[in-house]
């Protein structure tokens, strides 16, 4: 049975390298996730374990202290972690924000990645930034700063030269005495880093006689436990000490987590190039069974049974399954290596060195590839099986009976609807846990979806086909209908493709509609002011130089905080009550002016917390200060949070200095331009504040919508490159199956221009068929979620119909692409040995 | 009238001069066609017989245009077809040329009307409705025109293949074993059919075949053996060509 199935496959060559180039490019991402992922984790873990391994304890505010921005450790601490006999040595620092500017005045960095500002550890032991001889020294007086290699590289600077960096207080000019490295690294993990003198450090981030750290090394002989241990017995309640390792596994975990997400997010696609490439096997197994109908019927005829047909087609599968898999692992770690370099190209430095592949990638990855393949190709194996011997003796063995169209809609029917179900129960349960079943809901509606496409492919055919009025486009038109499963199958692989592709377009549609609804409905504000860096937000200082102008009449700030009720750490925003409603609408029930020392909350959660205006609640202010407060009434914008209370409040009890934007309304007579002029020049010593006119924020919004979805289409566009493959396959074995109908139309006068027309035409019309189907249901899926997450924000459902549109003209035009190779082939057939095939 | 007749019946629709064709080479060569002359005038319809591997087959498909030969020429009226590229052979089989083959004539996908005026369609020309109807009435296919070919019997399908041979009007009709997937029914309604059109309409047939039956409703049979003309008998009778045969050892 092998020996005829190796034999099978071998005179199959060309058919079933391109089955398993679909295998291979799912296998591949598959691979390719976990080794990127496993290589992240190995190379950072090698990193962090090489820079702390001197620490042996770290000292540092406990978790809840540090949830506040400025969470430290009194200085005086410090002596007395010396004072504790099981230390060694024992070195204080702090740490904050430290914004490096350019020459040209514009931030580097902090759009992702942080900006990290260190005071530099004197102790080498316990110091995780080293400076190799060629690159200068520590910092030692004020006005001095190391930085990280990395940024120096990319900005063009050098020890000597200067460089204005900005922390919580304004922008200072430094000069670079020294380069450092973290580890054996030139940065870590794309972020910048700038290290001063401890003195200077501390009043650059505001920290005046406090640390945020205190590292520990041990004396020689004792235990870290024993370490931690002791020190605790010196720490105050709002301290806590880690051992190294603890601290090298949380900084692990941070960089890892970041990064985590690409990986979810590569493994998601690589399934979904998986579940595409299911779709071309079955659908090729499908067909070489229906062209071997003779061949099996006649093993049948000579004695084989049934189930032994079914085996030796389910043993071609399996070697072709097998050698796609292992490839897909090969490849899978060029695509591991392509996107470290991706990676490291777009300045997220990745530690270098090897890249780490587990026994459990290859494991998986084969299975998986081999588990799909022999999976997709079960029901044409099945149905080989039923295959009479005496098929071996008919002229037209191809002829298979057609299923009932009627088990047929009701299959289809059936698995739609449950997965249309699966998805609307997953969509409306809380966020997170319902994941699976949205995707187990989107199998079930693709599924459904391509059972049902056979009994469309007719009417759409003909749909299509109604311009191309001459005899290749009728000829075309009845190849695509004459097998409908064929080309409903074929379609359907694309249709998958197609309707993530179509869904992410609808969705950032409806983001970007949604975003501009609020913009214009909840912000009568002219201009808006916020910080560039993700880590930091915009200086109490700024707003007092914005609010001095004369050319606004309003400046509004919006604080950005926590507190917790019932021990839920909430999101609470502090408004001036006396100018808010001015820039920000929230649509409030009262007079926000009347808010006063109380509290306002967001309609909904109001309700969902079955609470009512007028009620006393509790509430937890950071740093354990609780207090009651009455909820006076609420609103209904939740751009920002649930929960508002009035400024004052919020700085006496919260933060000071966790401003999330800033809003200003021009006095009567200023123009934009004046206004904008106004801002730039209130805001020169803060170049991490941006202003923004609304059309500014609402073009701001779109574009990072925009590159999400650039990304998405991006790894989407491997689904549609196989499912290409699929068409390009299909096509190639219908050709093979209608050699003598070519031979014969070749016979009576059809130009080789025209039989390649004839095929790119089917292609096309497979192609357009896959993504109208695509398109129906990525609306659908699109329609669905958007409706759920009204209550997020999402309040616009947005319909990009001139992106369809060219997503469908992108099949056509694929369609072709795909249909080259099958129509050269057609073309070429010889006449005479065409109409004397058998 | 009867100058005109004699003069279009000694018109030459096609012929060969000097027809050499091999297959393979050196110690498999062989010579299916070897040094064949031979000319086939307008209006007649004419038989060639011979044994399996006598090259009766290649020499229909070298001159219709299907396969090149190695030496010699070939015309189609005054065409020689060795001078055209793919493209004018295929223009020249479309619209000089019709074709009627043992099985597999009809595209399955298109009704009988659809076969018939296949070659028009390609073309991208409307059929002469009027010879369309005069073609179809004298095969008896008016009521068949909508079905697709799985629908009809052999016979009906050879008899729409014989009507998409005659509706271009082509110069000359090359006709491969035709009857041999037929029940006798259906072969002799075809071959009397055939012999009609071409003393009614004056149509040149061409037909290869091994049944001397089939070779009696010819004017004129040529004998093939080994890849040379052997003989040939004008008005044959189905005895007189087996006897011939037999003489030839076919």
């Amino acid at each position: 049975m092998i020996r005829t199935a190796i034999k099978g496959l071998m005179a199959n060559r060309v058919r079933m390298t391109l089955t398993g180039l679909s295998i291979v490019l799912g296998v591949a991402f598959v691979a390719g996730s976990f080794v990127f992922t496993d290589t992240i984790n190995a190379r950072f873990e090698n990193l962090f374990t090489e820079v702390y391994a001197g620490v042996d304890a770290t000292v540092r505010p406990d978790e809840a202290s540090s949830n506040l921005g400025d969470a430290y450790l009194e200085a005086d601490l410090l002596s007395e972690v010396r004072q504790v006999e099981a230390v060694e040595v024992a070195a204080g620092s702090v740490s904050g924000f430290a914004q490096m500017i350019d020459s040209t005045g514009t931030p580097i960095g902090g759009q992702g990645p942080p900006t990290l500002g260190f005071s530099w550890v004197v102790e080498p032991a316990l110091n995780s930034l080293t400076i190799s001889e060629d690159n200068g020294r520590a910092p030692t007086s004020v006005g001095e700063v190391v930085i990280d290699v990395a940024t120096a590289e990319s900005q063009g600077l050098a020890v000597g030269d200067e460089v204005d960096i900005q922390t919580v207080g304004g922008v200072d000019t430094f000069t670079i005495v020294g380069l450092a490295s973290f580890g054996s690294e030139d940065n870590l993990a794309g972020a910048t880093l700038s290290a001063f003198e401890l003195e200077q450090a501390q009043v650059l981030f505001d920290l005046e006689g406090r640390l945020s750290a205190i590292d520990v090394l041990a004396v020689d002989g004792v235990e870290t436990d024993a370490l931690v241990a002791e020190i605790s017995t010196v720490l105050p309640g709002t301290a806590e000490v880690v051992t190294g390792e603890q601290q090298t596994q949380e900084q692990l975990d941070q960089v890892t987590e970041g990064l985590g997400f690409l990986s979810t997010a590569l493994l998601a696609f690589a399934g979904i190039a998986v579940f595409v490439g299911a779709f071309v096997i079955q659908n090729t197994f499908r067909i070489t069974v229906a062209q071997r109908v003779r061949e099996l019927a006649l093993l049948r005829a000579i004695g084989a049974t049934g189930s032994q047909v079914t085996v030796l087609v389910l043993i071609e599968a399996a070697i072709v399954a097998v050698v796609a898999s292992a490839v897909g692992v090969l490849a899978g770690i060029g695509v591991a290596e392509l996107i470290k370099m991706a990676m490291n190209a777009a300045g997220l430095g990745i530690p270098d060195g090897p890249l780490t592949i587990e026994p459990r990638t290859i494991i998986i990855s084969m299975a998986v590839g081999i588990s799909v393949t022999l999976f997709a190709a079960l029901l044409p194996a099945r149905r080989a099986s039923s295959i009479p011997p005496v098929a071996a003796m008919s002229e037209m063995g191809v002829r298979t009976t057609p299923k009932s169209l009627r088990t047929r809609a009701i299959v289809g029917s059936a698995l739609t609807a449950l997965g249309a179900l699966a998805m609307t129960i997953g969509l409306m349960l809380e966020n997170g846990a319902s994941l699976p079943l949205v995707a187990a809901g989107a199998v079930g509606l693709f599924m459904g979806m391509s059972t049902l496409a056979p009994l469309a492919a007719g009417p759409i055919a003909r749909l299509l086909s109604a311009p191309m009025r001459d005899i290749t486009g009728k000829l075309a038109r009845e190849n695509t209908i004459r097998q409908p499963r064929r080309t409903a199958s074929t379609a359907s692989a694309l249709m998958i493709g197609v309707a993530l592709v179509a869904f992410t377009s609808i969705f950032a549609a409806s983001i970007k509609a949604s975003v501009t609804d609020t913009l214009e409905g909840s912000f009568p504000a002219d201009l808006a002011f916020a910080s560039t860096n993700f880590s930091v937000g915009v200086s109490p200082v700024a707003v007092d130089e914005i609010a001095a102008r004369e050319e606004f009449s309003v400046v509004s700030a919006v604080n950005f905080g926590y507190f917790e009720i019932e021990g839920d750490e909430l999101v609470v925003i502090g408004v001036d009550p006396s100018t808010v409603s001015r820039v920000y609408d929230m649509k409030p029930s009262i007079e926000i002016s009347e808010l006063g020392d109380d509290l306002l909350v967001q309609e909904d959660v109001l309700v969902g917390n079955s609470w009512s205006v007028g009620d006393v609640i509790t509430v937890d202010y950071p740093g354990s200060v609780s207090d009651t407060v009455e909820i006076v009434g609420t609103f209904t914008d939740a751009t920002f949070a649930n929960y508002v209370i009035a400024e004052e409040v919020f700085l006496e009890n919260i933060s000071d200095d966790q401003i999330l934007m800033v809003f200003a309304r021009l006095g009567s007579g200023v123009s934009l331009e004046e206004g904008q002029a106004a801002a730039d020049a209130a805001l020169s010593e803060f170049p991490n504040v941006d202003v923004n006119t609304q059309s500014d924020q609402i073009a701001e919004a779109e574009a990072q919508v925009d590159q999400l979805v650039a990304l998405f289409t991006g790894l989407l566009s491997l689904a549609l490159v196989i499912a290409l493959l699929g068409i390009a396959n299909t096509l190639a074995l219908s050709i093979v199956e209608r050699t003598r109908e070519i031979g014969l139309l070749r016979a009576v006068g059809m130009t080789r221009r025209q039989v390649r027309q004839m095929v790119r035409r089917e292609a096309m019309i497979i192609a357009v068929f896959g993504a109208l189907l695509g398109i129906l249901i990525g609306s659908a899926i699109g329609l669905g979620v958007v409706t759920s997450l009204a209550d997020d924000g999402l309040g616009s459902f947005a319909l990009p119909a001139g992106q369809l549109v060219i997503w469908l003209i992108v099949a056509a035009v694929a369609g072709l692409i795909a249909s080259v190779g099958p129509a050269r082939k057609a073309a070429r057939l010889d006449v005479l040995k065409a109409i004397s095939y058998e | 009238m009867t100058l005109t007749a004699e003069r279009v019946r000694t018109q030459v629709a096609a012929r060969m001069e000097g027809g050499v064709k091999i297959y393979g080479s050196g110690g498999t060569e062989v010579r299916a066609l070897n040094g064949v002359d031979i000319g086939f005038e307008q209006g007649r319809f004419t038989a060639i017989m011979g044994p399996s591997g006598s090259g009766k087959s290649t020499l229909l498909h070298t001159l219709a245009g299907l396969d090149s030969i190695d030496s010699g020429s070939v015309y189609i009226g005054d065409v020689e077809l060795g001078s055209l590229n793919d493209r004018k052979l295929t223009v020249l089989r479309r619209e000089k040329l019709g074709f009627i083959f043992q099985a597999f004539n009809l595209i399955p996908t298109l009704s009988a009307e659809e076969n018939i005026t296949l070659p028009l369609s390609i073309a991208g020309t409307k059929p002469d409705s009027e010879w369309f109807g005069t073609v179809v009435d004298m095969l008896g296919l008016e009521d068949r025109l909508h079905h697709r070919p799985t629908e009809l019997s052999g016979g009906q399908q050879q008899r729409v293949a014989a009507a998409r041979a005659l509706v271009s009007r082509p110069e000359i009709i090359f006709a491969d074993e035709p009857s041999g997937n037929l029940d006798s029914k259906s072969g002799t309604e075809l071959l009397a059919f055939m012999r009609r059109t071409v003393r009614e309409l004056g149509q040149t047939i061409v037909m290869v075949t091994h049944d001397p039956l089939a070779a009696s409703y010819a004017d004129r049979v040529v004998f093939l053996a080994d890849g040379k003309v052997v003989d040939q008998m004008d008005d044959p009778t189905q005895a007189s060509v087996i006897d011939r045969t037999k003489i030839l050892g076919g």
